[in-house]
């Protein structure tokens, strides 16, 4: 894919997610209250993490992959998922659980999921070697 | 996105992406895994590669194909082997997202 589209692309979505904040920020409290607002930031930075882990196992470089055989390929994958779910967790977390722990729930399950995947990924080298 | 549900409406097809997620397979290697003839496998092949649910990489005189599949692309690669995808079918009653006739 062309850098210049990948750059256009990115900050594309980093406008957008700006002005999702933007319009939110000024939405409330006179249309939603200040509790929603940050509710649906929360839903949006998942929706952002789970769009981009999407294509974890996707982007693997030419060069890695035809290196790294199976076992990066395995890794990848149980990143991409873990991610994914760590996202959804997290967006569900925002919007669902009680305003108190919606925030440290949340954080909580995206932290574990980027835990154990940079622990699969950060695993290959030394349990598997290169084929 | 047409291009990978027609990919992953044909059972040899998922089948070929389920040999590669335990690792990267030789074209020949794979095609020992099937009854079907080696130009059918090359045309799978070629649409799983026009998919882009998988790589190949050339290495001298054989080629290796890398399974290149996004999360969604693996959801829907497990729902389409438990579900099934609806396939259209044509007059001769072989579904639409067969290459061509499969014979050895």
């Amino acid at each position: 894919m062309n850098p210049l589209f990948r750059l256009g692309r990115a900050l594309l979505g980093a406008a957008l997610i700006i002005g999702i904040a933007v319009v939110l920020q000024w939405l409330q409290p006179v249309y939603i209250s200040k509790e929603l607002s940050i509710r649906l930031m929360g839903a949006v930075f998942g929706l952002v993490v789970v769009v981009n882990s999407n294509a974890i196992p996707k982007t693997l470089g030419r060069r890695w992959r035809v290196q790294s055989g199976a076992a990066a390929q395995a890794a990848r994958r149980v990143a991409g998922w873990s991610m994914v779910l760590g996202g959804m967790g997290y967006m569900l977390a925002s919007l669902f659980a009680p305003p108190a722990l919606a925030f440290p729930v949340s954080a909580a399950i995206l932290l574990t999921a980027l835990f154990a995947a940079t622990l699969r990924v950060t695993r290959i080298g030394t349990s598997c070697p290169r084929q | 996105m047409s291009a990978v549900f027609k990919a992953l409406s044909d059972p040899t097809r998922r089948q070929v992406l389920q040999h590669l997620q335990n690792g990267p397979l030789g074209a020949g290697e794979l095609a020992q895994l099937f009854d079907v003839s080696k130009p059918t496998m090359s045309a799978h092949f070629a649409v799983l590669v026009a998919a882009g649910l998988i790589e190949p990489v050339k290495q001298g005189r054989t080629i290796t194909y890398h399974l290149k599949l996004s999360v969604l692309e693996d959801a829907l690669l497990m729902f389409a082997e438990a579900f099934g995808l609806q396939v259209t079918r044509t007059k001769a009653g072989k579904p639409s997202g067969s290459p061509h006739k499969e014979s050895r």
